[in-house]
């Protein structure tokens, strides 16, 4: 019975995938151009890698600054929503106990805004995240919130993202740029907006991505108003609707917003990607061209790339020919492939917890026929890539990290801990990782024990 | 020139001497009205130091040797635990979700639950799935008894009599707005005892040890001090090999770690002698239903960490088993009492601030005074109604009066350290920033260490895990007060 499930029946079928979500995944035909079913709800009990509203809210927001972040719920929705990108963040929590749960906690967040007033008088805003607990119990916060405002004069916004919500944490990522959208962006009337002013939306600053990003721009004499949300304050986004262009970096939460910004502000968006040479190459002469900065691109351009031709040659010459398996969160699943295309590693399958149709279409345009596209990849369908594929090396979230080690397979994280990725300079950064993680003399002792070991077979 | 000579430095002044004030990094820092930092005087809470109560059930689900908790509850109630693991330990943390959307939030998680359990067992074949409740599905009132029978008949239909009534189910009912993860290890140490140990017919002459949420060093040294003793054990949430398992591929589909508490290990706790629940708060819940249940005498706390608190470990150990304490435990005791005196200079009358879990906070501020430490606060995240008392009648002993926080934030623990300086912090991660802050060095010990390596493999309970202990306090408080000195002589 259970083997006749796991069968496969026609060769079309993602081999590792899971028979219940067959439709969530495709192998790549260039005849027939198809993608996963995505955007779907959660198979219950497949140990999915999705995360909830909340997560995505946080992820989002958290680098806020000049704000104040109160999670309107149990303690421990704080307590996680802490560390956001491996970055540690204050976070505010109004710890709903049993009694506030059974006769609403609208009461007690008036006293946790009124005593924030207090404490932090200096802050420009609170943020309240409404978490499942008053979700269910149907706290109107609104009207806490409002009550809160006259009576300490501080900005007081719900971000009402009950782990509930969606089918993942993207939706929570939507929530936050409405949020944003609604009652940040463009409350400073007076602001002007210079020739080379731009917006970076869907940046967060891993490691340093956003410095890397900000002084490639500036040495092309351009100006980086806001970056949503790596360097965010409540200050800068007021301004933020003066800008000359939006410019996408990740698709699922800044695409949606920059269409917003664009109907409401009129303000033109690009998407591009800074991974990788070529690709960071080709988004500095898109933004150069919608800013008639051309010269400047291309100079830095032809710099940037002289200076890092020799390492990736080498990088190259080491990397070239491996096979690996991506396991993103969202939209990088297509900018990302191209980096390891680049670097002439073959990938095998790429999947994402979150990625949008537009992602998986990125995705499909660049990966080599036989490859597989999965939507929602679970635990048990990266081990039975790893079993049937055999991958040279593994990139994905941190939680995939530690199984796929057990299964002797070295594994790059995303969000990367080592430095920047973005870039020219990033993308030596992210080879030297890859080479790392695939050089290292652990995995030549592991499978010399594992061969010897004639006993046991996978 | 004689006249233009600088004075010469006097030689051999302390570091601690030339230290006058301890001033905040931030140099706009004003110090807050006092009244306004107490958890007392407020309800908000800032930087909590405590988690919630599903994840300590599904710490407890994991110790199981085949086990896979269930949470009933949205997806980010298991992929933040499930995260906050894999940083601690550095080990894969299978958990299972009933990814809750809309739709479970307006019908109830019955159907979730029954094809999540379903999808599960069919796949991963557990030996026991802990059934963790969440603050959704207590609010919704998800009605866990009725769909775990339904689960059950689904399984029994589809897989056959046998295979379908194999995996255990254990309920651990944990709304997370009720108490902390420590609660949750409670109840869920009491619901697998409720649910496996029927049995009190055939008496094995064994001892329960319920652990608590320590950490693989932890248990191994347990072990170990059983092993020497000679002592036959149950220790129920098994996670040392769990959470620091070998690399030794090729492994089989589905993976699980060889370690763990096995079920008919559980099912047999219900005829052992005596039950020793090392933390307090942490399975004194489980240990206390066996007492009630089949008058297995219950040992409850402390944390045998530092001299006295192991000494009266094992020596109940060995009042109930009665074997004689070997020479080689008493030999590694005398070897702790000849590092506590070697290093006396260094940890003798040094303030200190600790900071964490109750019985660990319990437990180390014993070992701090043992040391002749002063502690000058100490924190414990999570309220207990013994907290206060046991750790006044510690320091009462020695003579001392800290600041007792129990059930309090970071913010009021910063803050206060702020006013009163200390020499070095004991607790977990997420004392990093205040340490930092303070300019003292932070020790690490307790359950939440993430941001340094290795941490979760040596022990802090037992003699040698005093030692260990000792020397990483030793050393922090050496590479702080003498930052520039590469060859220290002791």
């Amino acid at each position: 019975m259970l083997k006749k499930e796991y069968a496969l029946d026609g060769f079309k079928r993602v081999p590792f995938i899971d028979p219940v979500r067959a439709v969530h995944g495709v192998l790549i035909d260039a005849a027939a151009p198809a993608v996963p079913a995505c955007d779907q709800r959660t198979v219950p009990g497949v140990m999915s890698q999705r995360a909830c509203a909340y997560y995505g809210a946080r992820w989002f927001l958290a680098p806020l600054k000049q704000a104040i972040h109160l999670v309107h719920g149990p303690v421990s929705c704080a307590y996680y929503g802490e560390t956001v990108r491996k970055k540690k963040y204050t976070v505010f929590s109004t710890d709903l106990s049993e009694k506030e749960v059974i006769f609403g906690g609208e009461a007690k967040l008036l006293q946790n805004l009124l005593e924030i007033g207090e404490r932090f008088p200096d802050t420009k805003a609170i943020l309240i995240y409404v978490t499942c607990a008053p979700g269910f119990t149907g706290d109107n916060v609104e009207r806490a919130c409002r009550n809160a405002e006259q009576a300490t004069g501080i900005r007081c916004v719900p971000v009402n993202c009950p782990g509930f919500l969606g089918y993942h944490q993207a939706t929570g990522h939507e929530i936050g740029a409405q949020v944003l959208l609604d009652h940040f962006i463009g409350r400073d009337d007076k602001a002007e907006a210079g020739s080379y002013d731009i917006n970076i939306l869907g940046e967060y600053d891993v490691m340093g991505d956003y410095k890397v990003i900000k002084a490639l721009l500036g040495r092309m004499g351009i100006n980086v108003v806001s970056a949503l949300t790596a360097d965010a304050t409540v200050d800068n986004l007021a301004r933020a609707h003066r800008v000359r262009l939006n410019v996408i970096h990740c698709r699922r939460t800044g695409g949606p917003m920059a269409e917003k910004m664009r109907q409401k502000y009129g303000i033109p968006h690009v998407k591009v990607s800074f991974f990788g040479v070529a690709q960071t190459s080709t988004a500095l002469r898109q933004i150069g061209a919608r800013l008639n900065l051309q010269e400047a691109a291309e100079r830095v351009i032809a710099e940037e790339e002289a200076m890092v031709a020799a390492d990736l040659e080498r990088y190259r010459w080491e990397l070239s020919g491996k096979r690996v398996g991506l396991f993103f969160g969202g939209s990088r699943i297509g900018s990302m492939q191209n980096c390891y295309r680049e670097l002439g590693i073959e990938v095998l399958a790429a999947g994402s917890q979150f990625g949008g149709k537009d992602d998986y279409r990125d995705a499909w345009s660049t990966m080599k026929p036989g490859a597989a596209l999965v939507d929602d990849t679970n635990e048990e369908e990266v081990l039975r890539f790893i079993r049937q594929y055999r991958p040279d090396v593994i990139a994905g979230g941190m939680r995939e990290k530690w199984i796929a080690h057990k299964f002797g397979i070295p594994f790059t994280v995303f969000p990367q801990e080592s430095g920047p990725y973005a870039g020219y300079f990033g993308f030596r950064n992210l080879a030297r990782d890859i080479l790392v993680a695939l050089k290292a003399p652990v995995w030549q002792i592991v499978r010399g024990e594992s061969e010897t070991d004639a006993g046991s077979t996978s | 020139m004689s006249s233009n000579c600088q004075p010469i430095p006097i030689e051999g002044i302390a570091y601690n001497q030339l230290k006058i004030e301890k001033k905040p990094i931030v140099p706009e820092y004003v110090p807050r009205d006092p009244v306004l930092v107490p958890k007392a005087n407020r309800t908000v809470v800032v930087n909590p130091s405590r988690t919630c109560m599903p994840f300590g059930a599904m710490f407890a689900g994991l110790g199981m040797h085949r086990g896979l908790p269930f949470v009933q509850g949205a997806q980010g109630c298991t992929t933040y635990v499930r995260y906050t693991f894999c940083r601690i330990f550095q080990e894969p943390a299978s958990i299972a979700n009933a990814s809750f959307h809309e739709d479970a939030a307006v019908f109830g998680g019955r159907k979730n639950f029954i094809e999540g359990m379903r999808n599960l067992i069919v796949r991963y074949h557990p030996d026991v799935v802990t059934v963790v409740t969440t603050c959704s599905s207590e609010i919704i009132g998800d009605d866990m008894v009725s769909f775990i029978k339904a689960a059950r008949k689904r399984l029994i239909k589809e897989l056959g009599e046998e295979e379908g009534n194999r995996p255990k189910l254990v309920l651990v009912n944990t709304p997370s707005f009720a108490g902390s993860h420590i609660v949750g290890y409670d109840r869920a140490s009491r619901a697998f005892l409720e649910t496996l140990a029927q049995d009190h017919s055939k008496p094995n002459n064994r001892i329960n040890i319920l652990p608590g949420m320590v950490m693989p060093g932890d248990l191994r040294e347990l072990k170990h001090m059983l092993r020497e003793m000679g002592v036959d054990a149950y220790i129920l949430f098994d996670i040392s090999d769990v959470f620091d398992t070998p690399l030794m591929p090729p492994q089989t589909l589905p993976y699980y770690p060889e370690g763990g508490t096995r079920v008919a290990e559980v099912e047999d706790m219900g005829n052992s002698i005596a039950t020793f629940a090392l933390c307090q708060n942490e399975g004194g819940l489980g240990a206390r239903y066996l007492e009630q249940k089949f008058e297995i005498p219950a040992f409850i706390g402390p944390m045998p960490m530092g001299v006295k608190n192991t000494d009266l470990f094992l020596k109940r150990v060995s009042e109930v088993t009665g074997r004689e304490i070997p020479k080689s435990l008493k030999d590694e005791r005398g070897r702790l009492l000849d590092f506590m005196a070697d290093t006396l200079h260094h940890t003798m009358m040094k303030r200190v601030a600790i900071f964490g879990d109750p019985d660990i906070a319990t437990g180390i501020t014993r070992f701090a005074c043992e040391l002749g430490m002063e502690p000058v606060a100490v924190m414990s995240g999570t309220k207990t109604k013994t907290f206060t008392a046991d750790i006044e009648g510690i320091v009462g002993e020695f003579g001392f009066k800290p600041l007792i926080l129990n059930g309090s934030d970071l913010f009021e623990l910063e803050e206060s350290l702020k006013t009163m300086p200390v020499d070095v912090i004991i607790g977990n991660s997420k004392g990093a920033d205040i340490a930092k802050e303070l300019q003292v060095p932070l020790v690490r010990a307790g359950l939440f260490v993430y941001d340094r390596v290795g941490y979760h493999k040596r022990p802090v309970i037992g003699y040698r895990g005093g030692e260990r202990l000792l020397a990483d306090l030793v050393n922090a408080i050496m590479d702080f007060s003498y930052p520039e000195e590469r060859t220290q002589q002791l």
